[in-house]
């Protein structure tokens, strides 16, 4: 069902221009490079340890506390 | 309060905070204003509970509450929001602790003058994992726009930082281009 209205907005949307997938004319090394830039750096923080106070709220919330 | 939370629900919860603290420091630039976000997304990700159909994709639900809490909080606080527009770019690249590529500042900096919307559809089918459809679903636009988004911001990107193929002589390059091509 999802997946209907999704084909339908795409077909909807569907001008050339924009279906065309990736690039652009941009050379797929192009793209794999920031390809890796942006996934590093999103990475960089989601590897990060999560903060106490996330953890916190979310044990808060499992005890059936409402905050 | 939510009667339907599973067991093992909070687990799940917790294993997306991280991509959900990364992608709101990619939307708002401010760490610890993301860290006030995911809390937000958190609260109101427990207590509509119920509006989450089980089964269905936990991340892409998160990742659309977190980016309609940013948007409207930011529709709300226009003036506010012009500012921090201004001091993104400086924010962002003063972030301390990290790596310390300058590649990756200039990339960081680059990404961040970016249109909210192309940072947006880049970070989220470039880095966490969506796929075009999702991506989509969870910035409620059409598919068409998505990629639009996604190749207005890579050109964007590789005007910005002046980049060209010449730029690219690691051999790992050469292997993601016959392998992506």
């Amino acid at each position: 069902m999802a997946v209907d209205t999704t084909k339908r907005a795409e077909r909807h949307d569907g001008s050339d221009a924009a279906e065309s997938p990736p690039g652009d004319g941009m050379s797929p090394a192009l793209q794999a490079h920031i390809g890796r830039q942006v996934r590093a750096m999103f990475d960089d923080v989601a590897e990060e340890p999560i903060p106490d106070h996330l953890l916190r709220l979310l044990q808060d919330l499992d005890r059936g506390g409402e905050k | 309060m939510p009667r339907n939370a599973s067991p093992g629900l909070t687990d799940e919860l917790v294993a997306q905070i991280g991509s959900l603290r990364a992608f709101a420091v990619s939307l708002c630039g401010d760490r610890e204003r993301a860290d006030d976000l995911v809390q937000e997304t958190l609260y109101k990700a427990w207590n509509h509970l119920d509006s989450f159909k089980e089964g269905t994709n936990l991340k892409a639900w998160l990742f659309t509450i977190l980016r309609n809490t940013f948007f409207s909080e930011r529709r709300k606080r226009k003036r506010e929001v012009e500012d921090a527009d201004g001091s993104l770019a400086a924010r962002l690249s003063s972030r301390p602790e990290q790596h310390g590529h300058m590649d990756m500042k200039d990339f960081q900096e680059a990404l961040s003058e970016l249109p909210d919307d192309q940072r947006e559809a880049l970070i989220l089918v470039g880095a966490a994992g969506f796929s075009y459809e999702e991506a989509a679903e969870i910035s409620g636009c059409a598919v068409g726009t998505i990629k639009s988004r996604v190749n207005r911001a890579r050109n964007r990107l590789v005007e910005t930082l002046e980049l060209g193929d010449e730029d690219l002589k690691e051999p790992d390059a050469v292997a993601a281009m016959t392998k992506s091509a």
